[in-house]
């Protein structure tokens, strides 16, 4: 009766009895929160563009040729003969100084748009925009995959979950139905784990990808068709992979700190120390680091803001990135490493809830 | 063939530097066994050790023959109702009860039908799809024990059942602690109250500061008594010089003296010869503190093993 | 006559004092969280660089050790709103690792433990406790805050003498009310969380997560949307401008002071809010 088949089944059982917990319970909400923020700022910006695209669009659009004709040094009655009525005009002076009438003008040619700005009735500046970037947007968002969703997203989604797996129900004095069924102490952390696991994979790599969706959505039907034709399906698969196998690998990490330390703020802040002194490591402790090998899977470098400091620019240089295969490899490594040291600490577990 | 006992060999368990339990050994036979000592004494701790919810520092523990390192097995034919007032976030009275059970092998359909019929046995259907954070205390206490017997244990671990029940559920659920025990199975309970218990229990087990101080069928202890001579606990400053005094009257048979030398019991054939001498004795200047007939009551027995030890 | 009425007689005795009522919950509270290493690690670790800048400040004072020096140099060395605006952001980090590390063991326990009748059924109502608490964070902040700001500002003043002073002295007033500033507000943030998770090891977690995660999503809605204004979510560099702002030292680009002031008071607003929600002494379960 009580053989492996029979022990799995209890895996999947606690899984779905923890899931509700996870997925459902009202203190969940920030993680969706934190999941699918950039996913809403993307929509707005693709729902800006839209709006300026239709509206922009209704008037006579000027062609590209005639606002190419435009040059710096043209008065404004010279510019508005060549290229028509702008879609936008605004005069201004600033009130402080005695300086002369200031005029900026905005043209459209269907997918760039052009500023011009006049002082003293002559184009000073001329420049060319388009309404939306796609490289842009995609660089915007792997900045916005590495920076958010990789170090705070999905880690601080992780802690939350993954540490609510064992010290949440030992802080709700609950713990200890779970450890009063018969299950092997190795299959209730196998159970917990795949719980926080789906519910870490579903809402991340979700988020993630609808992101992405979100990011593609405005751009122009050709680019997107191109984007596709050209490998865009692995791109966006190895965010998805990334995002999950961040979720892995930080939830065995947050799973055995609740496991093994009282106050998760010190394995959390040790944790984002290590991640971030990572670059400065020998090779081989390199490897031991969740970020390093996530990283190494992004489609796109993240961009380096230009104003990040040279310290820091040095403590976020990543090392060089290990091919896919490795990395995955590494990855399941790092994890089965620490799960191993987390069913070690299962067993020897106690139900020892006054001293929290 | 495993012979259905509760076995503990030389147990000690130690928070840091706090004892738990310290040197237990214990053999309980199936039937109700009350463990009974004030707060603190390591009533928990060693319902905890039998149940696996903490291991021991030394010593070994079977559970009908099974090791509660092992609670894939233990747990099947175990059921333990806490004291920890909690309840998992959220769930409802059934929900509570019948969650466990389908990790116990059975179909969705007779987890359901088990949940229903543990609910049933403590009265608890009307409640039951109410959240059990919004319990009252004596409904969470029996929604614990339902979900502690809706497996049908063999071997039932209560911490301190009757806690906070009314005396018509009491009744009740000493009824159900009878049925249990009548089958041939185990029913650990604790209380701090002996009279409570003693007269449901098959055994008591007295435990004070982590040591066990007696354990046997103290009805069967107190209906001896009535036939022997009477039995008077006294509580006094300078217990050795009145225990010498005492010891030198004929119908005094016997004198225990407590450890602390701040008491005794005293066994005498005539309770006038020794209520007299004590009036003596006390008038002689010796502090008396208090007399007490022991065998009219089972707490002056209960104070006298436990209390001293305090 | 009801019995409660013979019966119970409310307590018609002397009260001790207001403050020294409020008071006692600040000083177990204090020798309490003393008796932690951590947080007495994190403020002895958060005093080196108050000392660091208080050598720099007597080197800069003391012209005779780095005469030969070119300008480049004696420039760097010049004590100005810079180096003050500096010094404050560095502390500012101390003081939200600090709120995270202690703060969260002041309420959650309180709320977890439902122990906010006992403290409600003496004289001390709501805005009291929630008063008290906030006094053992600021006590807990300020010695490493504008207590070594004011040391600094002091130390320089009596240096660079009383034309510096007459000349700077709204840099004085900008660091004490500016550090004020700030840890009444990580101070409201670490109460709000701890307030709203209840678990006192969570609540650190979300007070780190409060200002990292506001910080990342400011910069992205800036660089999705192509805007300034997201960096307004950002409390740690509004802060910074509003220093900056008290100081009188150079301005960041992005938007103005008086913005991210109004920003951060939305946010003080809702955390008092979360606060005025989660404080109750009791909880209805439905
Ligand atoms: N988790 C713990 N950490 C430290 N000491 C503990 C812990 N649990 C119990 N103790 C100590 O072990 C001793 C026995 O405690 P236990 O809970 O077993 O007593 P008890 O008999 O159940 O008391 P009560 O009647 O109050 O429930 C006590 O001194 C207690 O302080
Ligand atoms: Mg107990």
């Amino acid at each position: 009766m009580i053989n492996n088949s029979f022990r799995l089944r209890q895996v999947w059982m606690i899984a779905r009895l923890q899931l509700r917990r996870v997925f459902f319970a009202r203190r969940s909400l920030w993680v969706y929160l934190l999941a699918f923020f950039p996913a809403i700022i993307f929509i707005g910006h693709g729902i800006e563009v839209k709006i300026k695209r239709e509206r922009w669009g209704g008037h006579a659009v000027t062609t590209p040729a005639k606002l190419d004709s435009v040059r710096e040094g043209d008065t404004e009655e010279e510019v508005i003969a060549k290229a028509g009525t702008p879609i936008t005009d605004q005069r201004f002076r600033r009130r402080d100084e005695e300086e002369p009438e200031r005029r900026y003008m905005r043209y459209y040619d269907g997918t760039r748009q052009v500023n011009l700005w006049f002082r003293s009735g002559l184009l000073v500046q001329k420049s060319t925009s388009n309404l939306i970037d796609f490289e842009e947007d995609r660089q915007v968002y792997a900045g916005v995959f590495q920076y958010f969703y990789l170090r705070l997203a999905i880690f601080f989604g992780c802690l939350g979950i993954f540490m609510n797996l064992f010290r949440g129900e030992m802080m709700d004095k609950t713990l200890h139905f779970w450890m009063l069924t018969p299950v092997r102490r190795e299959v209730l952390l196998a159970g917990k784990y795949l719980a926080g696991l789906i519910a870490a994979v579903v809402i991340f790599t979700g988020g993630a990808l609808f992101c992405f969706a979100a990011m593609l959505w405005p751009q122009e039907t050709a680019e997107v068709q191109a984007f596709w034709r050209d490998g865009g399906a692995s791109h966006a698969f190895w965010y998805a992979a990334a995002a999950a196998l961040a979720s892995l690998g930080y939830g065995s990490v947050f799973l055995a700190a609740g496991l093994l330390v009282r106050n998760p703020i010190i394995p959390a802040a040790v944790l984002l120390l290590w991640e971030g002194i990572n670059g400065f490591l020998p090779a081989v402790l390199q490897k031991l680091s969740v970020l390093y090998y996530v990283q190494s899977l992004c489609p796109v470098p993240a961009p380096m803001d230009s104003d990040t400091p040279a310290l820091a620019r040095m403590l976020l240089a990543p090392a060089e990135p290990a091919p896919a295969a490795t990395a995955v490899l590494g990855l399941l490594a790092v994890t089965a490493l620490v799960l191993w040291f987390a069913s070690r600490a299962v067993t020897r577990l106690e139900i020892n809830y006054s001293t929290d | 063939m495993i012979t259905p006992e509760i076995r503990l060999d030389e147990v000690s368990k130690f928070y840091g530097e706090v004892l738990g339990v310290n040197r237990v050994t214990l053999r309980i036979p199936p039937g109700i066994t009350s463990l009974v000592g004030p707060n603190g004494s390591g009533k928990t701790t060693l319902m905890n050790l039998i149940t696996g919810l903490v291991h021991p520092d030394r010593g070994t523990i079977e559970v009908r023959g099974i090791s509660p390192r092992n609670p894939e097995q233990l747990m099947r034919f175990t059921g333990y109702a806490t004291q920890y007032d909690a309840a998992p976030r959220g769930a409802t009275g059934y929900e509570f009860v019948s969650a466990g059970l389908l990790l116990y092998g059975y179909s969705s359909e007779e987890a359901r039908r088990m949940a229903w019929k543990a609910l049933e046995r403590v009265s608890l259907t009307d409640a039951a799809n109410r959240k059990v954070a919004a319990y009252s205390k004596g409904m969470r206490q029996r929604v614990r024990l339902a979900q502690a017997i809706a497996h049908d244990p063999e071997v039932l671990v209560l911490d301190e059942p009757l806690n906070g029940l009314d005396p018509l559920v009491r009744a009740e659920t000493i009824a159900l602690f009878r049925e249990f025990a009548n089958r041939g199975r185990h029913v650990v309970l604790s209380s701090h109250v002996l009279q409570e218990v003693d007269v449901i229990s098959d055994q008591v087990i007295l435990i004070a500061n982590g040591m066990i101080i007696a354990e046997g069928q103290i009805r069967g202890v107190r209906d001896e008594m009535h036939e022997h001579p009477s039995q008077f606990l006294i509580r006094c400053r300078d217990a050795s010089r009145i225990a010498s005094i005492l010891f030198e009257m004929d119908h005094v048979t016997e004198i225990k003296l407590h450890e602390d030398r701040l008491g005794m019991l005293v066994w005498t054939r005539s309770r006038q010869e020794f209520s007299r001498a004590l009036t003596r004795i006390a008038g002689n200047g010796s502090p008396i503190d208090s007399v007490m007939a022991a065998d009219e009551n089972v707490d002056a027995l209960y104070e006298y093993l436990i209390g001293g030890g305090r | 006559m009801a019995v409660y009425k013979r019966g119970y007689r409310r307590y018609q005795g002397h009260l001790t004092g207001y403050w020294s009522r409020l008071l006692a919950l600040p000083r177990f509270a204090w020798s309490r969280l003393m008796a932690q290493r951590l947080v007495v690690i994190v403020m002895m670790v958060s005093l080196f660089w108050p000392l660091a800048c208080g050598v720099f400040i007597y080197v800069s004072n003391h012209t005779e050790l780095w005469q030969g020096l070119d300008r480049g140099f004696t420039r760097f060395l010049e004590i100005n709103p810079r180096f003050f605006v500096i010094f404050m952001n560095f502390q500012a980090v101390f003081a939200v690792l600090l709120a995270a590390f202690a703060g969260p063991s002041l309420i959650a326990p309180d709320l977890a433990n439902n122990a906010l009748p006992l403290y409600f059924s003496r004289p001390m109502s709501r805005a009291d406790y929630v008063l008290a608490r906030m006094l053992v964070l600021l006590g807990l902040l300020s010695p490493v805050t504008w207590v070594p700001g004011v040391l600094l500002f002091g130390m320089q003043t009596g240096m660079a003498g009383w034309d510096w002073f007459q000349l700077n002295w709204k840099i004085g007033l900008g660091i004490l009310g500016g550090f004020l500033l700030w840890i009444t507000f990580v101070s409201m943030v670490a109460m709000a969380s701890s307030a709203y998770v209840k678990w006192r090891i969570v609540a650190g977690g979300l007070v780190l997560a409060f200002f990292f995660v506001l910080a990342g999503a400011g910069a992205m809605i800036d660089n999705i949307l192509r805007v300034e204004w997201g960096s307004l979510l950002n409390p740690t560099l509004a802060v910074n401008k509003i220093w900056r702002w008290l100081l009188g030292a150079e301005a960041l680009p992005g938007p103005e002071a008086y913005e991210h002031a109004i920003a951060l008071a939305v946010m003080a607003a809702g955390l008092l809010w979360v606060l005025n929600r989660k404080l109750r002494p009791v909880e209805v379960v439905s």
